[in-house]
């Protein structure tokens, strides 16, 4: 089986039209198996990315808070 | 001074171009701007045309808004050559420069939706031109019943406020048509809520809900049928309409860079967020839509990071705020900003009806501004002041 990429997105310091448009970009070019990391400062981002995860049902590995940033990993499942 | 003036080339006209091109001082610099058409174009008005069916000119000649002393070609680039630095024109012609600014806006790009051609051939939409703007003011003249559809293509738009601002005027429109009972008027967006930003929304969505207007979230495009009128989404789901008008996908403009890894998938041109120097290169800079800079694509951010850029070229301090400030038109003569900057969250701004004559004067403004920007600097810088947004943040939250 192929290995999925990686895809890294700085979000940070974005809060206007909010990091989750980040996340939606990737998204559009991602396939099924890739991991798309984001890093966020907003903090709305946290809510919006658990809201969209339920409403697309890709699937969250890891949701964490640190210093200086929102870390969120997504494996994309959930595509067409 | 003596000393050889430093040469700048400016790719493109638009609203950042020819800030910047009226902003340097001409016994420093020779400055010369490079745009593929005559006239620089007040886009926002599109709006206006779509909407309200106005009929106000919305372009200038470019030899009309440039300093004396500020040179234009009209002339479409064809490749940027940042490493030999020189800008190649149509014609084959190179432009050598000192310092390069590439300020080439975005445009927009159907293909990436399959079926959207047709749909914008039928309805129109009003992030292109003057022509599909008067489609679409066609087409709410026209729509008697059924589902009028707004559908947010992509991520990556001109003006974050534009789609919403489209539903309320045209909400406004078809109320004062007398059809709107019989108008069914749904927004479909990417988005978790109507509008990205949450302090922003908790605004905007009431409206949307006393107006009656229907909201789809988590519906990001996938293609759009015209002749059988629906739109399918990533996600996996349908919506019927009976006429849609899309805000397109928008891309970066067809120039060829050298080296080409300054680019994204999309075309927008690499930038660092504080300077809008392109990514490896000291001597050139990108401004206003043609960046990737994940900043709102507005006239004002292009306005603002051209002072940046022009202050950096003089050889003075300068770094981007990140202030966005983008006018929200609400239908019914209201309106509100949607503020923020780098280390402030959007603010919960209500409309009012001295927002929205703001707007219009900002408008009736727009080509003295860049014409003038040293006589309007004094007036913006107090206005962006007073409306800080950690100072509106203690009145609105
Ligand atoms: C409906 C709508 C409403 C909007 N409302 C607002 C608003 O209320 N407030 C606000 O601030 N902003 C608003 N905007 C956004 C605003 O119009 C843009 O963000 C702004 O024009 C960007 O300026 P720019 O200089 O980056 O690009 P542009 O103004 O688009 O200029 C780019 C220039 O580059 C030229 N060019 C392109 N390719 C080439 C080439 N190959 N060679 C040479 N020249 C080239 C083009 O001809 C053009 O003149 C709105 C936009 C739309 C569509």
């Amino acid at each position: 089986m192929s290995q999925g990429n990686r895809i890294t997105v700085d979000a940070r310091g974005i809060a206007c039209p909010g990091p989750i448009t980040e996340l939606i970009k990737a998204y559009r070019n991602a396939k099924n198996g890739d991991v798309i990391e984001v890093w966020a400062t907003d903090p709305g981002f946290e809510p919006d990315v658990k809201a969209w995860i339920s409403r697309t049902g890709n699937q969250l590995v890891e949701l964490r808070k640190e210093q200086d940033k929102i870390i969120a990993v997504i494996k994309v499942t959930a595509k067409r | 001074m003596g000393s050889v003036k430093k040469r700048v080339v400016i790719v493109g006209g638009g609203t950042g171009g020819l800030v910047l091109a009226n902003r340097l001082p001409k016994d420093e610099f020779e400055v010369m701007v490079v745009d593929k058409q005559p006239y620089n174009y007040f886009l926002p008005w599109l709006l206006y045309i779509a909407f309200k069916g106005s009929r106000k000119p919305i372009k200038r000649e470019i030899t009309t808004l440039i300093k004396p002393w500020v040179n234009f070609i009209q002339s479409g680039a064809r490749l940027i050559n940042l490493n030999d630095r020189y800008v190649e024109l149509e014609n084959g012609k190179r432009l050598g420069y000192d310092y390069l600014v590439v300020a080439t806006g975005a445009t927009v790009d159907y293909s990436k939706i399959p079926g959207l051609s047709k749909v914008i051939d039928l309805y129109g939409n009003y992030h292109s031109n003057e022509e599909n703007a008067w489609k679409v003011w066609r087409t709410i003249n026209s729509i008697k019943e059924g589902t009028l559809a707004f559908i947010l293509a992509y991520e990556r738009y001109r003006c974050p406020p534009s789609p919403l601002e489209g539903v309320l005027l045209a909400d406004e429109y078809l109320r004062e048509m007398g059809v709107r009972d019989k108008v069914k008027v749904v927004y479909a967006t990417s988005y978790p809520r109507p509008y990205p930003a949450e302090p922003m929304n908790e605004v905007v969505e009431p409206i949307l809900k006393e107006r009656g207007i229907e909201v789809t979230t988590f519906f990001t495009l996938d293609s759009i049928d015209a002749d059988k009128g629906v739109a399918y989404s990533v996600e996996g789901e349908e919506l019927k309409f009976n006429a849609a008008i899309v805000i397109p996908p928008h891309i970066g403009v067809n120039i060829k860079y050298n080296p080409d890894n300054v680019l994204d998938p999309d075309g927008f041109v690499l930038a660092d967020k504080d300077t809008n120097r392109i990514k490896g290169f000291d001597d050139a800079f990108v401004i206003g839509d043609a960046s990737a800079l994940p900043v709102a694509k507005t006239g004002v951010t292009a306005h603002l990071q051209a002072t940046v850029v022009a202050k950096i070229l003089t050889g003075g301090y300068a770094r981007n705020t990140g202030r966005t400030h983008c006018p929200f038109d609400m239908g019914y003569g209201l309106g509100t900003f949607v503020i923020s900057d780098g280390t402030h969250g959007t603010v919960k701004y209500p409309p009012n009806r001295v927002n929205h004559l703001f707007k219009m004067a900002f408008a009736s403004s727009y080509w003295s501004m860049l014409k003038y920007p040293e006589l309007w600097d004094p007036l913006m810088e107090a206005y962006f002041n007073a409306t800080a947004p950690e100072k509106l943040k203690n009145i609105y939250g």
